[in-house]
């Protein structure tokens, strides 16, 4: 398959670039419900009673907070989520009564701020559908009516329980239990909005489904929960975007995806993650590829005050594929724990982990990662791929790689390297007439190109642009 | 397995082991859970293939005939020994357990 080009920015677009963290504007607050802040079952009763919800799943979130208070804190990135003030946030809070099919029936301050994010521009010119997360609920979401007629289910979350709960409650909770972590229970137990996409057998959908989320108010959570099923030979390509206004207070996004690509189908799910920098990202990122389906996390980390993601893939048929692409980006102040993780249950399944982190400004990131080949997964293949680039002294990057091998037949390598930008980079490329600034961006810009190639143009052209903003100023 | 002799003990008084009800025993050092799902008797490793932790005092589910780890949540299907969900992906054993002359018997290999 030939790989797409990758326009550069122009300088049009990347105009404005220099005014630091260009998403951390908010709206006024005009809500139709905005729980009090703090977690107790009569919160979480609360939202599955304001959702209307079958006592199915409002036994499940009960259940799943029972397990969000006896789990332990996770002790990933050295402790800091210990920070984390659990009774300081508001659980839920609904924007809109009524949600949108067409942007002139979204209010108009909320559509103001996705016409300054550009998504429904964006939607008219190259999506398949879009769902914009505003707050707790998604107040916007359409799909092109083709899609529709061929049988593509792509609604918010909430929709999808009300309209098809035979497929939910079949698929629901499978790849990421409730108590498999403490962010998981909690997402169980509190969740709201998010997507459910269903691709029936043989279906392409050619163009990708974006869901947007946007954070608004201070000291807020927003925990999305999103249900992918890919049934046999189908495809879809989902690209979610997220950010926040910059507050002095910490806000929590905590997120569930699981995914399910059955036999021959291929998922790709793209991220491009710019929360501002008082946000807590903590999100579980998990997936299932049946017999020769194919898997694939395109993960792009530049905001956040703290991420905890380690996406993965259970191999569970034989010849299926799975890609892990990371990059994580970790500024002044910023702790980026990215990473991924490919278990072989099968025969002759085959992953690649690729994972690369910036650090400037005394940013630290991470790479945590599992590779796992399990007994019986014989002739299984995987190669793991670690790279940091330093951009300074203060700065720090760690590499955790775990790998779990029991079978004998495979073939397994793991590379890592850790670089700083040298002087003779930067001599050579400040010698054709480019400033110190402009030489070490365009090296930052290098280093992730594999991550870049693998975006569709205009999102590879919105990542230099982030890239560009997140160097501003590294030097000197 | 050929290569492994069956020990059978007996769990208990086939009226001591109800619909719902769960025994934990222990045989030659391994433990195994055994229960009655709507009358049918079904017997587990106690021992989940995720991280080797307990298993067989999670919550049971007589009608859907699982058993859900306590401490990650994978649903093990009680039938064959298999997870139904993530995180656990490997089965784990499973033994004849029946009644004979009114007395629960288990066979362990």
């Amino acid at each position: 398959m030939a790989t797409p080009e990758v326009a550069a920015a122009t300088p049009d677009q990347l105009k404005g670039i220099k005014e630091a963290y260009e998403y951390g504007f908010h709206d006024p607050e005009n809500y139709a419900f905005k729980s009090e802040k703090g977690l107790s079952r009569s919160v979480v009763e609360g939202i599955s009673s304001h959702k209307d919800e079958p006592q199915w799943m409002r036994d499940f979130r009960v259940k799943a907070l029972e397990h969000f208070e006896q789990h332990p804190m996770p002790k990933w990135a050295g402790g800091m989520m210990d920070t984390v003030d659990f009774q300081n946030i508001h659980y839920f809070v609904r924007a809109s009564e009524k949600q949108g099919r067409s942007w002139d029936e979204v209010p108009a301050d909320i559509k103001k701020t996705f016409d300054r994010l550009g998504i429904p521009e964006a939607e008219r010119k190259y999506l398949a559908g879009v769902g914009a997360q505003y707050e707790s609920e998604v107040v916007y979401h359409q799909i092109r009516e083709d899609l529709e007629k061929q049988g593509v289910i792509f609604l918010d979350m909430d929709s999808g329980l009300r309209e098809h709960e035979d497929i939910v409650r079949e698929y629901w909770a499978t790849v990421i239990p409730p108590n498999d972590n403490k962010l998981a229970a909690l997402n169980s137990a509190v969740w709201s909005g998010g997507s459910f996409v269903y691709v029936p057998p043989g279906v392409h959908v050619e163009m990708p489904l974006q869901a947007y989320f946007r954070i608004n108010t201070e000291n807020m959570g927003q925990f999305e929960r999103t249900l992918i099923i890919a049934d046999e030979g189908s495809f879809v390509h989902y690209i979610e975007g997220c950010t926040a206004p910059q507050y002095t207070t910490d806000s929590l996004h905590s997120a569930v995806v699981e995914i399910v690509a059955k036999p021959g189908a291929r998922v790709r799910y793209t991220t491009i993650q710019n929360w501002s920098h008082n946000v807590y990202n903590l999100v579980t990122k998990r997936a299932i590829a049946h017999e020769a389906a194919t898997m694939e996390w395109i993960d792009g980390n530049l905001g956040s005050k703290l991420t905890c993601k380690y996406p993965s893939i259970y191999l569970m048929g034989p010849e299926a594929h799975g890609e892990v692409l990371s990059i994580a980006f970790a500024g002044r102040g910023q702790h980026q724990d990215a990473g991924g993780k490919a278990i072989h249950v099968a025969p002759k399944t085959t992953s690649t982990i690729t994972s690369k982190s910036i650090s400037k400004d005394g940013g630290r990131a991470s790479y945590r990662g599992l590779l796992e080949i399990a007994p019986g997964a014989r002739e299984s293949k995987s190669k793991v791929v670690c790279d940091a680039l330093l951009l300074d002294e203060e700065s720090r990057s760690d590499t955790y790689p775990t790998i779990r091998i029991g079978e004998d037949n495979v073939d397994v390598g793991h590379e890592a390297t850790v670089s700083k930008i040298g002087e003779e980079q930067l001599f050579y490329l400040m010698s054709r007439g480019l400033s110190e600034e402009e030489a070490s961006g365009m090296i930052v810009g290098g280093f992730i190109e594999p991550f870049t190639r693998e975006l569709p143009m205009e999102y590879a052209v919105e990542m230099n642009r982030l890239i560009e903003l997140q160097m501003e100023g590294s030097i000197g | 397995m050929a290569n492994h002799t069956a020990t059978t003990i007996d769990i208990c008084k086939a009226d001591e082991l109800q619909p719902g009800d769960r025994r934990i025993v222990e045989v030659d050092g391994r433990k195994v859970g055994v229960f009655n799902s709507a009358g049918e008797l079904y017997a587990i490793e106690d021992r989940c293939s995720h991280d080797d932790g307990p298993l067989a005092e999670g919550p049971f589910d007589p009608e859907r005939r699982t058993v859900e780890c306590p401490r990650h949540g994978s649903l093990f299907d009680l039938t064959t020994g298999r997870p139904k969900t993530l995180p656990a992906y490997l089965p784990v054993d499973t033994f004849d357990v029946h009644v004979e002359d009114g007395v629960v018997k288990l066979e362990v290999r």
